[in-house]
């Protein structure tokens, strides 16, 4: 794989809070490269920087210094609405919770990312359908999510980060408040859609059935990188 | 097409919580109601000054001789009398006319004495222009024909100690000669306005008999005039003005007749101004208010939209939008509380009667005026400047980026 073909590379990336002044380093210069495809976990012990460098990847957060490219384009150069539109198209995402807009009905959830890009109403409809179809939730399409239980919100979450096909899915603790079944269901159909699309997932995490599940096991600590491991 | 996702989405959140929305929206809606409501009795009071000014007595413009205002002199009759009143007869703009003959004179009882304006009034026309027939408590206005009955004010005639049917004496100053006229009447009604200047100073007599006795033929001091549109009284420059001030006469309008209403309606049009301020700022804190307390409720969804792909404009717009919609909520509250306000005191009134006010005592009460601008103006103006107060939360939501919110949000 060259440069050009990786999903994401980082070069000395460095972040730094200020906590009242005093400086607070959470990443301490990551150099990583992920290929297209790749179903990938952060792990690490809490405050070890997993979050912030997956802000840091999908352009949520700036880095302090060190360089980000994210399918091809470096993140510096871009704008706050030039970031947003990047995001938009490139980057989908899965918190951990309260990821959906609980106004908006699953439907309009997951085609909020495609109203945004201008799609009209057809397409929308018809992709929107197919990814409910994709995350067994076909007839939940006029739920609100509080309506929901968590896992199909997580379900509706992942619908909406694949629905734009994203070069990358950017997850961070997306089983962390569902029970180990609900978690390993969702695990499934993530690793199902990661094989069927080609789509790259990352993954922060301190779930051991992601850690089992993933491709590639990336282990933080103290904001740098301690073990990087392919695995099967 | 994101337009209407917003507008869709603004209304669904500030629905999200009914109870803070209602609260908040009342809160506004009060403000707005009171807007109304100062408005609505700032017009009231203007209709109602006026009216006291013009109605009781003064009418709503006169023609005199030039000169006659300032020096009061009783020789200053008005110039080419029967043209003026030919004129004036076939005038469309005047629904009334009548002449006066006025002057300063002495009214005498054999228990005290008083200094009046004496007013000679022909009460066929009279009754059309100034309300001292309907303010009668004792006594008939002018029936019948004696040519010695006199109508005074009830506190002229408790200083006077005077009731009906008693003798008093007028005496004032002929024209011309400035020898002194006494004259016997006898008190045949008693009028009360509760205002001073009327029921203290002022003692009516036939128009007839005050020019036989102040020696003025046929002349009159002055011809009150009544018009179909008030307004023309509080234009100087309206062309009627100009069309009878002339061959010596000058003609002008109650704004100038009393120029201390244009003052009084200066200031209640500052006061106006101040309490819309005011209140606009109390509006404008409690928008402001409810959008930061729902923006840091909401700010990991925010983040959650930034992330997303939502622009910095966008969740600006967003901002706004769900503003304008508290708006649109408070100002349909507003309406309705401004309209049971409104049309509660219509129903009651507010006794402001015999209480004066620049110069103006109030010879009725108070009912509220309503007006469409009060409905469509200021709710207008309300969503407006909703708007550009929602400015400052917006820019603050288009400003967060994803993590900043999302960290904001633990």
């Amino acid at each position: 794989m060259t440069d050009q073909d990786a999903v994401v590379k980082t070069e000395a990336v460095i972040k730094t809070y200020s906590d009242n002044g005093v400086p607070v380093p959470a990443v301490r210069g990551i150099d990583l490269t992920v290929a297209p495809g790749e179903f990938t976990a952060l792990v690490g012990p809490s405050g070890s920087g997993k979050t912030t460098f997956l802000n840091i990847i999908s352009g949520l957060d700036d880095a302090t210094s060190g360089k980000v490219w994210l399918d091809g384009n470096d993140l510096a150069e871009m704008n706050g609405r030039e970031l947003s539109d990047f995001r938009r198209d490139k980057v989908g995402f899965i918190f951990q919770a309260y990821n959906l807009i609980p106004v908006l009905t699953v439907e309009e959830n997951i085609e909020y990312i495609m109203l945004l890009q201008g799609i009209d109403k057809k397409e929308r409809h018809e992709r929107v359908s197919a990814m409910l179809a994709k995350v067994d939730l076909e007839g939940y399409a006029d739920r609100l999510p509080p309506k929901l239980s968590g896992g199909q919100q997580q379900r509706v979450a992942i619908a909406r980060a694949m629905v734009a096909q994203p070069a990358l899915v950017l997850a961070d603790e997306p089983t962390a408040n569902l029970d180990s079944k609900t978690g390993g269901d969702l695990l499934d159909l993530m690793r199902e859609l990661n094989q069927t699309t080609g789509m790259t997932f990352i993954f922060s995490t301190h779930d051991r059935l992601i850690m089992e599940r993933a491709t590639r096991l990336i282990t933080l600590k103290d904001g740098r990188i301690a073990n990087d491991e392919l695995r099967g | 097409m994101t337009w209407s996702l917003y507008i869709r989405l603004a209304w669904r959140n500030v629905l999200r919580n009914k109870r803070r929305t209602l609260i908040a929206g009342t809160a506004v809606a009060f403000g707005l109601a009171a807007l109304m409501f100062v408005d609505a009795i700032n017009l009231s009071m203007t209709k109602n000054m006026v009216d006291s000014a013009t109605g009781s007595f003064l009418g709503e413009g006169e023609i005199s001789r030039t000169g006659f205002r300032k020096s009061f002199e009783v020789e200053f009759t008005v110039n080419d009398l029967p043209s003026v009143l030919a004129e004036l007869k076939n005038d469309q703009r005047v629904t009334h006319f009548t002449p006066r003959v006025m002057t300063f004179g002495m009214l005498a009882s054999p228990a005290n004495n008083c200094a009046i304006q004496l007013v000679g009034v022909d009460p066929s026309t009279e009754k059309y222009l100034s309300e001292m027939d309907d303010k009668l408590v004792k006594g008939k206005y002018f029936a019948g024909n004696d040519q010695h009955d006199i109508v005074i004010g009830s506190k002229l005639a408790d200083l006077l100690e005077v009731g009906l049917g008693d003798r008093v004496v007028v005496t004032a100053a002929q024209a011309h000669t400035g020898d002194l006229a006494q004259e016997m009447f006898r008190v045949s009604g008693i009028y009360f306005f509760d205002a001073d200047e009327l029921d203290k100073g002022m003692a009516l007599i036939r128009i007839d008999q005050a020019q036989k006795m102040l020696n003025l033929d046929s002349q009159v001091s002055m011809i009150a005039l009544d018009f179909h549109d008030r307004d023309i009284g509080r234009r100087p420059g309206d062309p009627f003005w100009a069309q009878y001030s002339k061959d010596g006469n000058e003609a002008i309008g109650w704004a100038e007749l009393v120029p201390q209403l244009e003052k009084v309606f200066r200031l209640s049009k500052i006061s106006q101004i101040l309490v819309t301020v005011i209140l606009f700022g109390v509006v404008a804190l409690g928008i402001v208010n409810t959008l930061f307390m729902s923006l840091y409720e909401r700010m990991f969804e925010f983040g959650v939209m930034r992330a997303v792909g939502t622009r910095p404009f966008s969740m600006g717009r967003l901002v706004v939008f769900e503003a304008l919609s508290m708006a649109v909520i408070s100002s349909v509250l507003g309406c309705v509380l401004g309209a049971a306000l409104l049309g509660l005191t219509n129903f009651t009134g507010i006794d402001y009667s015999g209480i004066e006010y620049g110069g103006i005592t109030f010879t009725k009460a108070l009912y509220p005026i309503w007006s469409v601008h009060q409905f469509t103006l200021y709710p207008l103006l309300f969503l407006v400047f909703a708007a550009v107060i929602a400015l400052y939360p917006a820019i603050y939501a288009a400003r967060l980026t994803p993590a900043q919110a999302m960290r904001k949000s633990f």
